[in-house]
């Protein structure tokens, strides 16, 4: 017990890679997906460990660990969690296992291997939310592509191989930049103090002139804005998501989007300060053509899943806009960043059920195309249902915890620029319209389709994953403090003190 | 008066691997020539009795510093590392020729005799700090590797990649060897360390600047550099594979350890001589090389043209050199070599355990389809292709790290722009083989292909042995390993 206390997070992080790697091994499907389920709960589970004992109120940096690994060149594994990260390790240790289960019936080929992709990929995006360290930030960050490529492209769609390679290689030179970047971080902070370290503990405190925190602070929002993806970098993401299978998507636009924005918070931000006033105009305005882009695009797709990831762009810009909402006195927003944060949260929860929503109707009729369907609601019930919470997650509905997001997102972001609140606030108008279209156009009406009438409605395998995210997206919108609590700290310190961020160590 | 160096016991200890392997050959010929003992499995015995000896000799290289026969030979842990590295890849080839096609006519005395010979002139060339010397190692392996690629498989094509390969080294050869002497001419030396020590004074004379741009010319055609590079494609092509696995490898670890003495000692003081040029060369390689290996069919090519590639990241490593701070850089170069003679050995084993005798010119598309019928196979070569391309957790990525920390260090910021661009080229193409093995169906002749034997093989020893150490090397190792090259590079560095 004193080892799994002291090494929680570690535990977490590769406790799905070591599954991964049995599964591999043992050629057996059963196995693999009895061991998949029965890896990712405990993933869970451990990470309901850190969730609980979490020291709420702290805004220092919990459960750390530190392993040497390059001690010459100042490289440590470096892992720990705060109120930044907290809620996007949920995410990702409560969406696993539910996409898993989402497979258990799959017949694709090979799903072992898919199984085990699933895991490692949990293992990368955990790492690169615990990792306090730039290069295992980075090499996390690297290896959440491996397995995603591969999702996309052997179990993917008919442009499966044209998205995957589009995917990866925009990914891989924004971070090629952001490593090179980091790397003159690191030397740059070696001339200061004589100290080598990437531990991002240390760098915080590099005293670095201002126009070269221009530049790497570039580098790091090209690698981060790709990833997010901001407009104009989002072109990858659409192809992604129609081609990738439904486990991947889920997992894309519910964890991996969120990489982008989790890092200009934890690195670019508190890194850079002094670059933040000159990129804040020029980020907010990206994310809110984004925003208005990304809804405007959404509204007039044909197929519902590209619908479904042209909102993700939209509902990102507001991510986006409420992390650089700067305040009169050179601070951020705290209601803006609290929105941000609990804005990708929803994002993940309601765009992961409605993902999972499209998948249904395309494993019953292999189409997605709205025009196919119609009616569905006398037909399916209990689809109808799941569909419709969803999409009011979705749109941000007073009780669901979209609308505390966006709120949130819109009081600060109007105290920073009303313009750019004002112009975000079109996208929430828009949302309600292109999300209630997708909604009347799959479930009401009369149905047109005579295959569509005896289409059966949800299976229990198909509640038992729709359900705890639906619960999720009502207890969020009615108890936000029940989460909002872990990180409020954290959050105002971030904000307050992004220009001269220090992250302390808690050890209790 | 001319004196004949005194020759030592330990002298004997330093030479001996270059002795074992000379005595070898000899007996590999005479073996070749004589009726009894002409046979495949005799000529193997002596064949793997030699190269063992040879490495059991070089593991008891004294590790210090000292030089024989007024510089000729030197031990220490450059020698020590670059011979047994050297010995090492003639000893997995080997491995890996024995079951390829071509190991009937590998195995036979005169071929082996030359290869024996060949090894030896390339430890002789990463031990010594003489100039003639130096030469003469490069020419005997050169020469071996000229007739051995034409003579292995007597073809029309691996003749013409021979003679191609002759023709530019031997030029290469030449410009070296013109080099060489403008340096003796202004220096009055032949050995590194003599014209360490008397740069400085004339480092501004005309002939010992052309004298510095020819040696680096003749290196840079050896280790294919681009505008230099054009007999790689066709050479590494032409070849049997396992050949032109030995030659990717062993050469640029032959070249390189040179490349290091010369760059961070004798052209030390001069580095604004040689630096802009070997700044074009890195450019170019990285961008040409790249950038033709995109567009390459055949797989033997794009890995030629990927070894250009990375040979310019090489170089970009050797441009960190020009400024003081020279510990890490070499510590770099010789990472980023590990790594690169690691996958390329891994890949290249890949390659020869898929060929047959009638299907030796793999294509990428021959791969379609290979995670279904080979999924190890597949597996280890995805494992070196996100190495090739600097994706973590494989070594390439830490050799990327420190060839780009190197660099930045030395504020050459345009340089690793470039590399990251010619990284994110690579990935493209690396990328399209693992595509093809997991992604397409295969072709339909897959019966081309070489079935899987089942049993144990030494290729799939070889291949096991590389992918595990590169991901050793890219999670647990590299900090060990970097500590363990701060010698060399402090030995290098104070020349």
């Amino acid at each position: 017990m004193e080892f799994f206390n002291s090494h929680v997070l570690s535990i977490m992080t590769f406790l799905p890679l070591l599954v991964a790697a049995v599964i591999f091994i043992v050629p057996d499907e059963k196995f693999a997906r009895v061991a998949a389920l029965a890896g990712s709960a405990l993933t869970f589970f451990v990470s309901l460990h850190v969730w609980h004992y979490f020291n709420v109120g702290s805004a220092k940096i919990q459960f750390v660990e530190s392993y040497v690994w390059m001690p010459e060149f100042g490289i440590r594994a470096i892992f720990g969690v705060d109120g930044i990260s907290i809620l996007l390790v949920m995410l990702t240790t409560m969406l696993t296992p539910l996409v898993i289960l989402s497979l258990w019936h799959s017949h694709v080929a090979h799903v072992r291997y898919f199984f085990g992709a699933l895991l490692a990929l949990q293992t990368g995006m955990l790492g690169a939310l615990v990792a306090l360290d730039l290069v295992f930030f980075y090499v996390f960050w690297e290896v959440m592509l491996i397995p995603m490529y591969f999702i996309i492209g052997v179990w993917g769609g008919a442009r499966r191989i044209y998205a995957t390679t589009k995917f990866i290689l925009y990914t891989v030179v924004g971070s090629l930049l952001m490593l090179a970047a980091a790397i003159v971080l690191y030397i740059s902070y070696h001339r200061q103090t004589g100290i080598y370290s990437t531990s991002i503990l240390d760098l915080y405190s590099a005293a670095i002139d201002p126009s070269t925190q221009l530049w790497l602070f570039g580098c790091f929002a090209l690698a981060f804005a790709i990833k997010v993806p901001m407009w104009p970098f989002h072109t990858w993401l659409p192809d992604a998501h129609v081609e990738a299978p439904t486990a991947g998507s889920v997992i894309l636009a519910g964890v991996l989007l969120k990489m982008g924005t989790y890092g200009f918070l934890r690195f670019a931000i508190p890194m850079f300060p002094l670059a933040v006033k000159s990129f804040a105009p020029i980020l907010v305005f990206l994310g809110v053509v984004g925003i208005i882009y990304g809804a405007l695009t959404a509204w007039v797709q044909k197929d519902a899943k590209k619908l479904v990831a042209y909102s993700s762009v939209s509902h990102l810009g507001f991510v986006v806009v409420g992390s650089l909402a700067l305040l009169a006195d050179g601070s951020l927003s705290a209601e803006a960043l609290t929105g941000a944060i609990y804005q990708m949260i929803n994002h993940g929860v309601s765009t992961g059920a409605l993902f999972f929503l499209v998948g249904v109707i395309y494993e019953r009729r292999h189409t997605r195309m709205l025009s196919d369907f119609g009616g569905l609601a006398s037909v399916m019930p209990w689809y109808a249902v799941m569909l419709i919470i969803a999409t009011l997650g979705s749109v941000g509905l007073p009780g669901t915890g979209g609308f505390v997001g966006e709120f949130l997102i819109l009081l600060g972001t109007y105290q920073s620029s009303p313009v750019a609140a004002i112009m975000s606030a079109t996208g929430v108008l828009l949302g309600a319209i292109y999300m209630l279209t997708l909604c009347r156009k799959l479930l009401f009406g009369p149905v047109t389709h005579e295959e569509n009438k005896n289409l059966k409605d949800l299976s229990p395998l198909e509640f038992a994953y729709l359900v705890p995210l639906a619960f999720l997206v009502v207890v969020m919108g009615v108890f936000p403090d029940f989460f909002l609590a872990k990180s409020r700290a954290s959050i105002e310190h971030l904000a307050k003190n992004y220009r001269s961020y220090s992250l302390a160590i808690d050890s209790h | 008066m001319f004196s004949f160096p005194e020759i030592t016991s330990s002298f004997y200890y330093t030479a001996a691997p270059v002795l074992i392997l000379v005595a070898g050959s000899m007996v590999a010929l005479l073996q070749g020539v004589s009726q009894g003992f002409a046979s495949r499995r005799s000529i193997e015995v002596t064949a793997w009795l030699t190269i063992f000896a040879a490495i059991v000799a070089a593991a008891v290289i004294p590790g210090e510093q000292a030089e024989f026969l007024a510089g000729g030979l030197l031990s220490g842990n450059l020698a020590r590392t670059g011979q047994f590295a050297i010995l090492a890849i003639a000893a997995c080839v080997m491995m890996m020729m024995r079951e390829h096609h071509t190991g009937a006519s590998f195995f036979r005395g005169e071929v082996a005799s030359i290869f024996l010979m060949l090894v030896s002139g390339m430890l002789v060339m990463v031990s010594s700090d003489d100039l003639v010397t130096l030469f003469v190692g490069l020419e005997l392996a050169s020469i071996g590797l000229y007739v051995i690629l034409g003579y292995v498989q007597p073809n029309r094509r691996s003749q013409e990649g021979a003679i191609k390969y002759f023709i530019l080294g031997s030029v290469a050869a030449a410009i070296l060897l013109f080099g060489f002497a403008l340096l003796y001419a202004a220096t009055g030396t032949m050995r590194l360390s003599g014209i360490v020590a008397a740069l400085p004074s004339i480092a501004n004379h005309g002939w010992v600047r052309l004298g510095a741009l020819l040696t680096l010319v003749g290196l840079g055609f050896k280790l294919a550099l681009v505008p230099f590079h054009m007999w790689a494609p066709d050479a590494y092509e032409s070849a049997p594979t396992g050949i032109t696995a030995f030659m990717a490898t062993t050469v640029k670890v032959m070249i390189l350890t040179v490349a290091l003495r010369l760059f961070s000692g004798a052209f030390s003081t001069m580095s604004e001589v040689w630096y802009p040029a070997m700044l074009i060369l890195a450019v170019l390689s990285m961008v040409v090389g790249n950038i033709m290996a995109l567009v390459q069919t055949n797989l033997k090519r794009m890995l030629a043209y990927s070894s250009i590639a990375h040979s310019g990241y090489m170089a970009v490593a050797i441009c960190a050199l020009s400024t003081t701070a020279t510990g890490l850089p070499i510590r770099a170069i010789l990472f980023y070599l590990l790594t690169y003679v690691l996958v390329s050995l891994g890949a290249f084993a890949v390659v020869m355990s898929l060929e047959t005798a009638e299907n030796d010119q793999l294509t990428i598309d021959d791969l379609s389809g290979l995670a279904k019928k080979r999924p190890w196979l597949a597996l280890s070569m995805t494992v070196f292709m996100f190495s090739f391309g600097g994706m973590p957790p494989t070594a390439g990525f830490i050799g990327k790290f420190f060839v780009f920390n190197a660099a930045l260090t030395n504020h050459l910021y345009g340089l690793v722009f470039i590399g990251i661009i010619g990284s994110a080229i690579s990935l493209f193409y690396y990328l399209r083989l693992v595509v093809r093995m997991y992604m397409a169906e295969p072709v339909a002749p897959f019966g081309a292909l070489k079935p899987a034997s089942g049993g144990f093989t030494l290729t799939a020893a070889v291949l096991a042995i590389a992918v595990v150490t590169t991901v050793l090397l890219g999670t647990i190792l590299p900090g060990e390993v970097m500590e363990r090259l701060v010698d060399t590079a402090t030995e290098v560095a104070r020349k």
